[in-house]
């Protein structure tokens, strides 16, 4: 038996909900952000944070958590509630020694990393090298540029929902027609972002 | 697209693990492939950062609707408890006025209030000054009946009932110093086996309220409640909640 079916009913719906992934996901992560809103005081209260540093401190902290539970990191051994304050309270703490690292830089080095965990470190280190060199402003100027539907299909893939799960949110045929259709718009974002 | 397709497949681990090891070559064989697949990662990580952006916006505003909820709870909850401390404050005042009248004041408007706004008239009997006096108390008016009692004081000033009247009526016309006279001229009726007098002054010194009133009526009261004079019963009460 999972751990999580021992939580509460409406944290197990939660967890159950983002793993299961779908279109429901959306939903089940402004649940999750709902939820526990009340941290946010918590951090004004405990951490001595203004409101909007608080805030922010809790949105990381439910996407930290949203993408955990869909990849099954977590694992149940604490409560839903234990497990999310462990995280903000180490974001609040991050924002009280007033970090001034470049968070997403760091973010983006180790999910691309990640991604190219099975190439041997020599390709990798190509890619690295041609990625630090890429204009993330530019591109996603770029991005915003394209026709709305482009946009969200590439946003729902940014987003890690699956083919089949866009194909189902979008009313696409199949998962192979999202597909298609979004490697063509990424094909459109790549021309416009080489006009330069 | 044809490499993107490619390069897609291999991140989805969708390719046959002899397509995955050639990836890599390829990669350090192609420039171009490598551009192509770092291309790829950062618009893969620039829509996800896009996304999470539209996200943190999306919470922004469930926090914002929670906290305006919130507010708003707050003003209609503070509306509630307002409401219930008036009621609650209305139910106490109500029940210590019942219970425990507090004031003099309070005291001496509810005797009047109770024994005073009438007075008796002889039923049948012949209609006299007295009958006529009161009668016009009765009717509440007061300043008539006033002068009604004052006529029969100047054609007998020892008719004690007369002035027993005369002082109510200006109590009830709130002319304390009048009727603190007229009360004041019973104590002289020694031999009456009722003589409300010292009760009257003290419920007109209650009723006046002046500095130095309570105390004076007290000490009236507790002569009354000691020695058993008229309005005994009344004072005795007063006394234990006064």
């Amino acid at each position: 038996m999972d751990s999580i079916d021992y939580f509460h009913k409406e944290d197990r719906e939660i967890i159950d909900q983002l793993r299961r992934g779908g279109a429901d996901r959306r939903r089940s992560e402004e649940n999750l952000f709902n939820r526990f809103s009340y941290f946010i005081q918590e951090g004004i209260r405990k951490h001595a944070l203004v409101e909007d540093d608080a805030f922010n401190a809790y949105s990381d902290t439910i996407l930290a958590a949203i993408e955990r539970i869909s990849r099954a990191d977590f694992q149940g051994r604490s409560s839903l509630k234990t497990y999310l304050y462990q995280i903000f309270h180490n974001k609040c703490v991050d924002l009280i020694r007033k970090k001034t690292t470049n968070k997403s830089s760091v973010h983006r080095s180790e999910s691309i990393s990640g991604r190219l965990l099975f190439i041997s470190d020599t390709a990798r280190s190509v890619i690295q090298k041609l990625i630090d060199k890429a204009d993330w402003n530019l591109l996603r100027e770029r991005l915003s540029e394209l026709e709305d539907k482009c946009r969200q299909l590439l946003l729902l893939w940014g987003d890690s929902y699956s083919d089949k799960e866009i194909a189902a949110m979008l009313n696409y045929k199949t998962a192979d027609v999202v597909k298609t259709s979004r490697l063509r718009c990424l094909d459109k974002l790549r021309k416009l972002y080489k006009i330069i | 697209m044809d490499n993107l397709d490619y390069i897609d497949s291999y991140f989805k681990n969708e390719l046959p693990p002899e397509g995955a090891r050639q990836f890599g070559n390829k990669i350090e064989s192609d420039p171009a492939f490598a551009e192509e697949v770092a291309f790829y990662l950062t618009a893969l990580e620039s829509s996800g950062e896009n996304a999470e952006a539209g996200k943190r916006q999306r919470f922004r505003e469930l926090y914002q609707q929670k906290t305006a909820a919130r507010s708003r709870g707050t003003v209609r909850k503070l509306v509630y408890y307002v409401a219930a401390a008036a009621v609650f404050t209305g139910v106490v005042l109500g029940i210590y006025q019942f219970e425990n009248p507090g004031s003099g004041r309070q005291l001496a408007d509810r005797y009047i209030r109770d024994h005073l706004t009438t007075l008796g008239v002889k039923m049948g009997g012949q209609k006299n000054s007295l009958q006529t006096g009161l009668q016009l108390y009765n009717e509440g008016k007061l300043a008539e009946a006033q002068a009604q009692f004052e006529r029969m004081i100047k054609s007998d000033t020892a008719d004690f009932t007369a002035k027993k009247n005369a002082g109510i009526v200006s109590l009830r016309l709130r002319e304390y110093d009048k009727a603190l006279r007229y009360f004041e001229q019973l104590e002289t009726y020694s031999t009456l086996y009722s003589n409300p007098a010292l009760f009257y002054q003290a419920l007109t010194l209650m009723e006046r309220n002046r500095a130095g009133d309570s105390d004076k009526a007290k000490q009236l009261l507790q002569k009354v409640a000691r020695d058993g004079l008229d309005g005994k019963e009344s004072a005795q009460a007063w006394l234990k909640r006064w």
